[in-house]
């Protein structure tokens, strides 16, 4: 287990990359830093690794310091963002040089690297510099290179962002499935949300230096504790809407920006201060259709399509706001047509302030 | 790369060019070495003959009378002992500097700034420091003393450090930090990994400051002129000890030259090829 405790690090005089975080990895769990760029992962994940020193705070492995503990003793294997492989060596003593290192014999660093090159499907590239590979080959010995090893810990720096989509598609498997074997800690960042929500036993997601929610993926996806993490995790992203809480005979009713009322059942009532909220949705919760019906009672206009292949996604005006909606492949729509939509009260996420306050019930907890 | 078809004209000037400056640098030693096997009669003739019967006569007054192998031989020793040192304590102060910013750009600016005043104004307490030091135990079991080799190599160090430290630096900062760090995750204690990664990558540079060092010093005179007498005189010095007071010998001075040219000559045409690669290759790529 490995414990951050209230960990801060500076660069300079300002800049401020991790602002007292607190975060538990649990042993041979596959813990996702899930953010934007620049939001701390990277610094957190060097934290752990021993390279960077935090600038307060105490980093601990099983309740022991590891501050003191130098990189090469914390038995934790990293592949970096930027491949950091070692240009005078060829791949194949780039892949050897964590078991040279352990004085692993010859004959059995032969086996293992040609076996990680075969997974890795680069065993044409064994001979080749890494100065002539492409940035999706290096990408891929730099991960080689991580996990070739036995190690208690493996940090891996956003592993298979700069792969093409098919490769990533497959190490992505490949990963969960090392994972599996394995049967080691694995902390790995990422900016892409399906990457985390597909990869993760928990995710934890930061911006700016600051943790926002840690939790698994159903409960990022479904709890959003924030607007950010709300509309940073799902794709496309989850649509906001603001609105006011209205009263009339005794029938709550949410007044939206454009003017419409949108009635809710009385056990709706959110814990709100104030009136005034913000309401989100997820695409996928949305219905429109060509005709008014008695669901489908908000008149909005197409924006923009978009085609993601399994699905379409459009972008609907409703007055001044937008909302992303799904809608399958085949259905045509054109910008600027006229359509209605259907928005379920029961499946709004409403936030105050930025913070959730209530969320629409999980679909089946299993 | 695609390139631009360019006018015959043009590439016709730009050989020309080349051409002049080829000339302009190469003529005068072509004449050293033509002047070397000139007999003293053709010489100072006017107009200059390029046509003449040669003689090896220059060489064996330089070589047999005046002794001339032996200040090669110093130079040598005194050159690549000196380039060691400058190589060694230039590589480890640039790679604090350029990994620690050690001083905080402070001691790296006080070292360019021993580069300021010219090399004349610290040649008299230099001369002084080493007289007296000669006269110590010490000074005579180390060989640092006036006409003594330690003098030169110490003064040679001194004068050479700051550039090599400042060429250094940049080849350590291109190395990403990454590479370390993953180094040192990789299970390399701190020195290991300065050995088998740090080094390997910095490599071209260093060769790049060794070839430049040894240059230097080997075409140092002022501290050689000051600082020996006779025994420990290096090659520049060699060539102005024919400047007699009974004449200046020219034949022989333009063998001693060539002798004192050839070694450096030969040397940085062996390592052109590295030199080149040091001096453009600055990123590391990985």
């Amino acid at each position: 287990m490995i414990e951050l405790r209230n960990v801060t690090r500076r660069f300079g005089l300002t800049t401020l990359a991790i602002k007292g975080l607190d975060l538990t990895v649990q042993d041979r769990e596959f813990l996702v830093l899930y953010g934007p760029a620049g939001a701390g992962k990277s610094t957190t994940l060097k934290m752990i690794a021993g390279i960077v020193r935090p600038t307060s705070g105490d980093i601990l492995r099983d309740g022991q310091s590891l501050l003191g503990v130098p990189p090469e003793r914390r038995d934790m294997a990293m592949c970096f963002e930027n491949y950091a492989l070692y240009s005078h060596l060829s791949v194949f003593e780039n892949l050897a040089f964590p078991l040279r290192a352990k004085g692993v014999a010859d004959s059995e660093i032969q086996a293992k690297v040609t076996r990680i090159a075969e997974t890795l499907g680069i065993p044409h590239l064994l001979e080749r510099r890494p100065g002539f590979l492409s940035g999706g080959q290096r990408q891929r010995v730099a991960l080689g290179r991580a996990i070739i090893r036995p190690a208690s810990t493996y940090l891996l720096d956003e592993p298979i962002g700069h792969l093409d989509a098919k490769l990533r598609h497959r190490m992505r498997a490949e990963l969960k499935a090392m994972a599996r074997d394995l049967a080691s800690t694995i902390v790995l960042t990422t900016t892409s949300s399906r990457e985390a929500l597909a990869l993760g036993d928990r995710i934890a997601v930061l911006d700016q230096g600051v943790l926002q929610q840690l939790g698994t993926p159903e409960e990022i996806y479904h709890r959003p504790v924030n607007e950010f993490v709300a509309s940073f995790v799902g794709e496309p992203p989850m649509s906001f809407l603001d609105a006011t809480v209205e009263q009339e005979g005794g029938q709550p009713a949410l007044r939206l920006r454009s003017g419409h009322r949108l009635p809710v059942g009385p056990g709706w009532a959110a814990p709100l201060r104030g009136s005034a909220c913000r309401l989100g949705v997820r695409a996928a919760e949305l219905s429109i259709a060509d005709q008014a019906d008695d669901r489908h009672a908000v008149p909005v206009t197409v924006d923009q399509v978009e085609l993601l292949g399994h699905v379409r996604v459009v972008r609907l005006g409703l007055g001044q706001e937008l909302i992303a909606v799904v809608v399958p492949p085949e259905r045509h729509l054109v910008p600027g047509q006229p359509l209605w939509l259907a928005i379920d009260p029961a499946r709004l996420h409403v936030f105050q302030d930025g913070r959730a306050v209530s969320h629409p019930a999980m679909p089946t907890v299993h | 790369m695609l390139q631009r078809p360019v006018h015959p004209a043009f590439s016709t000037l730009r050989y020309a060019l080349i051409l002049l400056v080829v000339l302009f640098a190469a003529f005068p030693i072509f004449w050293m070495i033509l002047t070397s096997f000139k007999p003293p009669g053709d010489i100072m003739v006017s107009p200059p003959r390029l046509f003449f019967s040669p003689t090896l006569d220059n060489y064996v007054h330089a070589i047999v009378d005046k002794d001339f192998l032996r200040y090669v031989t110093n130079t040598l020793i005194v050159s690549v002992i000196s380039t060691v040192f400058v190589v060694v304590l230039g590589s480890l102060a640039a790679y604090s500097f350029a990994r620690y910013n050690t001083g905080d750009g402070h001691i790296l600016f006080f070292i360019l700034s021993t580069k300021m005043f010219p090399a004349i104004a610290v040649v008299l307490p230099y001369f002084l420091i080493f007289r007296d030091i000669g006269r110590t135990g010490i000074g005579q079991f180390l060989q640092i003393g006036l006409d003594k080799p330690g003098a030169l190599i110490i003064s040679y160090t001194m004068f050479n450090l700051p550039f090599a430290i400042w060429l250094l630096v940049s080849f350590f900062q291109d190395i990403p930090r990454e590479l370390e760090d993953s180094a040192r995750l990789d299970g390399l204690s701190r020195l290991k990994v300065l050995r088998k990664v740090v080094l390997p990558l910095a490599a071209p540079g260093i060769a790049v400051t060794a070839i430049f060092t040894l240059i230097f010093c080997w075409n140092e005179f002022l501290f050689a002129y000051i600082l020996t007498r006779k025994t420990w005189s290096t090659v520049t010095v060699g060539v102005e000890s024919f400047f007699t007071l009974q004449g200046i010998l020219w034949g022989p001075v333009a063998a001693a030259a060539t002798l004192a040219v050839l070694p450096m000559l030969l040397f940085v045409l062996a390592m052109q090829r590295w030199m080149v690669r040091g001096l453009t290759f600055g990123a590391v790529r990985g």
